[in-house]
């Protein structure tokens, strides 16, 4: 067993993060929600009236649900959902250049490199601060080919049919309480068109801040890859630490036409009075394929099951899951592939690391429909314990109909080895550099699957206060 | 005996009765103050208790409303059969045939025991074994400590509560200190009566470093109508104690089979089970075992075979409460027809229960079309000092093992029941209980012949 005081130093870097802006909103509801605050919202976004029916539809529907007892512990939510903010307008409008985003926020997204990286490595930059999108830019090159990537409210207004022929038909607001809330309430968020045959060869990215104390965000991102297309969508999520729960719910819906090609990248990196309930679900057509790409670090609390719904024959689905759960801190992750066509295959890996009073919890679910003939997954799950105190969970839901399909599930749970420690500093190495190198080590397998910069990010996330020059 | 035990169901039990209140009173009347009590108890745990529907965790996957019509049960109303072997039908006498290498045997017919032997060598050495009902006289105290106390109470859940007050028969095993059988206790019950509902328990104590074996098999025809055999399994290993039980469920279509089993294994103790589950139309096993004791080490097998429409639920949990114990499941299943099952288990190391080693492996071979298997393996750690894995498959039959079995001249079927038999195999490997083997490998070979795309 290492001792305690390197066990201590062990943890996720969150101060770049915990700072705050001071800013005046231009409009903000009142707190807690209420019919009011849906056509609020609605009015200051002259939305069309069937997205209005469909809000005030969807907030019946949430009012009508019951609040998950599984998962997360969720009973000092109903307080928290009382007294947030669900709508808080920044600015006024949606720039399209930084010089054009007012001083103390595009402050804010310069001390998280944004504005840096877009030059650099993406090929577009939506940037949300509390409800709305203050910023969007795609590079010319990809606008020119027809890529469209927008504010989710001028996705509404510019494409109406496009937006309407897809918008809420991969999650609909009664999937779950948390996706009604979203269905009702939301703002900002992406919307995203790759025309056939179009390959971006760098990312979108897309990156959520919350300020304000005690803020809602709902995010609703809808993303449609057209036959044969192939891009990167990334969103990464941070907000300062304040004493009282803020509260962020997103829906991302995307539609992957045939033989196209979609990775979806998660950094989230919330504060640790955040509660984090996303709802992400891909359909993927025949010969197309998904890959979803989860890391949570942050939060409280997370709850989050990034979906592949393989409706076309030969849809390929992957899900790479990264968890880190700290003191205080329950990730409840996962993911569900869903086989509903013939030679669809799938795979999820998840490594989960808890230390302190952490609680990571891998929930998923591998289905397979009967007529999905010669459907292959395998789901491999591995924890990594860092000192007695810290919880580990494994729930796979494995439900098989159908008999050509091969189904498998590996899950280990284990501590660092005493033997690895020994081994390491024998070579020389003090006992945090060990540390260090074993935990990079288990999570080496997802890091890599990084463009270059996260995966930088993500291990100086999980690095130490070494003494030495490791690293 | 017969008399005595016709009168038994006849009149005290409210032959053909519901299951209502009255028919638990009828029960407690001629019975001791602390069981009549634990009865009533059991009774209004039953009515606070909710039905468990698909809403349930633990039983989204088996719907008992549609499966289990308990208002239309009937507590038995049959002339139970007389301790003579001649008088017994076919199917209990050749299943008797089969254990003539035994410690003691057991029948229960229709719920209630009709015949009890055990060699007169263990009872001289305090070896105890009888029915349930006897023993409420003879071994008060034994029973009052531990008859759904702490393994199987009735608040844990609708249906134990149910089996709590209603039970009406069942076993109890008692061996003493240091006291080892060298061949297992056979109990056999046969079940008769369409529309019945059976509730019967079991009680095994197994003293500090005695040794045990015990193997039970439910038996039916073909019953025209849902009937319920519902039985509470209480299996007791004490320090250094090592207990085999075994389950084996041949019942016939028309059977909801319910098990409700827990097994308490102390400080260096070794409780290994097996749950072999053929028959029935609906089977509902829940098992959990609960390491209590450092060195405590439990080995759980479990072997299903589905057709027709059979539905298999398995229900498993593996506590570990105490360190340094040991658990190793593994069940495996395989589906033909439009059979079902599901496996669900856990792995619970409870905060402190370091050098903990616990395993669990679900593997399933789905042999139709319209067969379905749902495998819900589970782990919940609490310590970091352990070892735990689980693994859980689907699949189909290995097409290169058929091909191989068939270029050596086997017909397609012939090879299809070798490979289900290797498959299945695995289990009774792992339990070195020679006569078991020989028997469970029969009566899957015969559902074999008769099973694989009937």
């Amino acid at each position: 067993m290492p001792n305690n005081a390197v066990v201590e130093r062990l943890d996720l870097d969150q101060n770049k993060y915990d700072f705050r802006t001071v800013d005046q909103p231009v409009f903000r509801t009142e707190p807690g929600l209420s019919e009011e605050v849906v056509r609020a919202i609605s009015t200051h976004k002259e939305e069309p009236e069937w997205m209005l029916d469909f809000r005030l539809k969807a907030y019946r529907i949430y009012l009508k649900k019951p609040m998950p007892t599984w998962g997360s512990d969720l009973s000092d939510l109903e307080n928290v959902l009382d007294q947030i903010y669900y709508y808080v307008r920044p600015q006024d409008r949606m720039m399209n250049s930084w010089d054009d985003v007012p001083e103390s926020i595009k402050d804010t997204f310069q001390k998280l490199g944004i504005p840096e990286a877009e030059q650099k490595v993406l090929a577009g930059v939506g940037a949300q601060y509390e409800s709305e999108m203050v910023y969007h830019s795609l590079k010319k090159e990809w606008d020119d080919k027809g890529v469209i990537f927008d504010s989710i409210e001028d996705g509404l207004r510019k494409h109406p049919e496009l937006f309407r022929k897809h918008f809420a038909t991969v999650i609909p607001p009664a999937d779950n309480k948390f996706s009604a809330l979203n269905s009702a309430v939301w703002s900002g968020g992406s919307f995203v068109y790759i025309p056939k045959g179009v390959h971006l060869d760098t990312p979108l990215q897309a990156y959520f801040r919350v300020n304000q104390e005690r803020m809602g965000q709902f995010e609703r991102t809808l993303i449609i890859a057209d036959e044969g297309s192939r891009a990167h969508y990334i969103e990464g999520c941070t907000a300062p630490a304040y004493t009282t729960e803020s509260f962020h719910s997103g829906v991302i819906e995307i539609v992957i036409a045939k033989d196209a090609h979609f990775r979806y990248t998660t950094i989230q990196n919330w504060s640790r009075n955040m509660y984090n309930l996303v709802t992400q679900r891909a359909l993927v057509n025949a010969g197309a394929t998904m890959e979803w790409l989860d890391g949570n670090l942050g939060s409280k609390a997370t709850m989050k099951y990034p979906s592949c719904y393989l409706i076309g024959e030969g849809a390929h689905g992957s899900i790479l899951s990264i968890a880190y759960a700290g003191d205080g801190q329950h990730q409840d992750t996962g993911g569900k592939v869903v086989h509903a066509a013939p030679r669809t295959t799938s795979t999820i890996v998840s490594k989960s690391i808890s230390k302190g009073t952490g609680r990571a919890t891998y929930r998923g679910l591998c289905k397979v429909y009967e007529g999905s003939t010669a459907s292959r997954s395998n789901v491999e799950c591995d924890a990594l314990l860092i000192n007695e105190t810290a919880r580990s969970d494994t729930y796979p839901y494995i439900e098989i109909e159908e008999r050509s399909a091969n189904v498998g599930h590996e899950a280990t749970v284990s501590k660092i080895g005493e033997e690895q420690l020994f081994y390491l500093t024998s070579r020389g190495m003090t006992e945090e550099e060990a540390m260090a190198l074993i935990v990079r080590g288990f999570i080496e397998p997802i890091a890599k699957q990084l463009p270059l910069e996260y995966a930088v990010e993500l291990n100086r996330l999980i690095e130490m206060e070494m003494e030495g020059s490791v690293g | 005996m017969a008399e005595a035990v016709a009168d038994r169901v006849g009149q005290r039990w409210g032959a053909g009765g519901r299951l209502d209140r009255e028919a638990v009173e009828r029960l407690a009347a001629h019975e001791p103050a602390w069981l009549a009590e634990r009865r009533m108890h059991a009774w209004r745990v039953y009515e606070a208790t909710p039905m468990p529907d698909t809403h349930h965790e633990e039983w989204r996957h088996t719907d008992l409303a549609h499966k289990l019509p308990l208002d239309a049960l009937r507590i038995p109303d049959v002339e139970p059969l007389p301790d003579d072997q001649r008088a017994w039908p076919l199917l209990l006498r050749r299943a008797m045939e089969e254990d003539e290498d035994a410690a003691g045997h057991l029948v229960l017919a229709d719920g209630c025991v009709v015949h009890t032997d055990i060699r007169t060598d263990l009872t001289s050495r305090g070896v105890v074994l009888m029915s349930l009902r006897e023993a409420v006289s003879a071994h008060p105290k034994l029973l009052r400590e531990h008859l759904a106390t702490q393994a199987v109470p009735p608040e844990e859940g609708k249906l134990q509560a149910l089996n709590a007050t209603l039970w009406t028969d069942g076993v109890f095993l008692w061996v003493p200190r240091g006291v080892r059988l060298e061949h297992p206790v056979r109990v056999t019950r046969w079940y008769s009566e369409p529309g019945a509902a059976y509730f019967s328990r079991t009680l095994i104590v197994a003293e500090p470093t005695s040794e045990l074996a015990y193997v039970d098999e439910a038996l039916s025809d073909d019953l025209d109508e849902t009937t319920l055999t519902s039985t509470a399994v209480e299996v007791i290993a004490r320090d250094g104690a090592r207990v085999r039980y075994v389950s084996v469920q041949r019942l016939g279509r028309g059977a909801f089979y319910q098990a409700a089993q827990r097994t308490l294994a102390e400080g260096d103790a070794t409780l290994d089970t097996l749950n072999v589950s053929l028959g029935a139309s609906t089977t509902r096993v829940d098992l959990n075992a609960r390491l209590l004791g450092p060195g405590a080490e439990s080995n759980m097998l479990g072997l299903y075979f589905g057709d027709g429409d059979q539905h298999f639920d398995h229900n498993t949990s593996q506590d570990h409460v105490a360190p340094a114990a040991r658990s190793d499941l593994l069940y495996k299943g395989a589906l033909d027809g439009a059979s079902r099952s599901v496996f669900r288990g856990v792995i619970r190391v409870a905060k402190g229960a370091q050098q903990t080693d616990a395993y669990q492996t679900n593997r399933n071979l789905i042999l139709s079309e319209h067969a379905r298997a749902d495998s819900l393996p589970k782990l919940e750690i609490n310590a970091d000092d352990v070892k735990c894995s689980h693994g859980a498959s689907v699949g189909q039959l290995d097409e290169e093992s058929l091909f191989y079995l068939m270029s050596r001249g086997l017909t397609h079927d012939q090879a299809e029941r070798l490979v289900v038999i290797g498959f299945l195999g695995e289990v009774m490997q792992r339990l070195p209980l020679g006569s078991v083997s020989t028997k469970v490998n029969r009566v899957i070979e015969e559902k074999l012949r008769i099973g694989v795309h009937a």
